[in-house]
């Protein structure tokens, strides 16, 4: 059996990757986000209740893309 | 509605919060009305089902992210402040994603549910959740330096 159709006898559902790739950018945005509001925090603890606003709407702004995904993915199979 | 001044102990955001909590509320009751009747009106019984569970779904998941801010603000001023903060929200988000996949798991391919109705609905509340953030992020006035605790002046005797 070559590999072609070693490839090719792969069985399953395909949203099953999909599920990942919508996990993966928010992940990474959400990470970034929660980051650098840690340095910004860091570097001036009295602008935290500023911060931590900007931060919640970066992280809204990142997981509904998340959800969308993930939604989309469960019910387009 | 809670006074705008917070707690000095607390950081300015708490009011925020606050406010993008209670008006997601106010909207989700909107968009469940709209979802209703027009999922109602497409799909029959299961198209109302759908869109009010969407619309629930999606402001609920998307309002712990503020609600898990609140509740870990309440460790401010204690020795683990940040530990405590970062822990909880980010653990908030962990556990949140984990339920909205058991969920979806769970909802599709159920009989009583409208696919296409719980999509729309979904993204209808996530867009609008996003839409009051930032509209009450827009209105809020913050001082630009806050959560300052000035050292108390030396007594005289």
């Amino acid at each position: 059996m070559d590999a072609t159709t070693v490839l090719a006898a792969i069985n399953g559902n395909i949203a099953t990757v999909g599920y990942g790739l919508a996990a993966i950018g928010p992940a990474i945005g959400v990470g970034i986000v929660v980051g650098k509001t840690i340095e910004g925090v860091a570097r001036q603890p009295e602008l935290a209740g500023r911060l931590q606003v900007l931060m919640y709407i970066g992280i809204a702004f990142t997981e509904a893309l998340a959800f969308i995904g993930i939604a989309v993915g469960f019910i387009f199979v | 509605m809670t006074s705008t001044t917070p707690h000095p102990s607390q950081p300015t955001s708490v009011p925020v919060l606050r406010r993008i909590l209670v008006y997601g509320a106010f909207l989700a009751v909107g968009i469940m009305v709209i979802g209703a009747i027009v999922g109602g009106l497409v799909a029959g019984a299961s198209g109302v089902v759908s869109a009010l569970i969407g619309t629930v779904m999606a402001v609920v998941f998307m309002g712990i992210t503020a609600g898990s801010i609140l509740l870990a603000n309440r460790f401010a001023g204690s020795e683990a402040a940040i530990g405590a903060f970062f822990g909880i929200v980010m653990g908030g988000w962990l556990v949140k994603f984990v339920v909205f996949l058991a969920l979806m798991f769970l909802l599709r391919g159920q009989p009583w549910i409208q696919p296409v109705v719980l999509l729309l609905s979904i993204i209808a509340g996530v867009i609008g959740s996003l839409v009051v953030d930032v509209v009450v992020v827009m209105k809020s006035r913050m001082p630009y330096a806050s959560d300052v605790t000035l050292p108390k002046a030396p007594s005289d005797d």
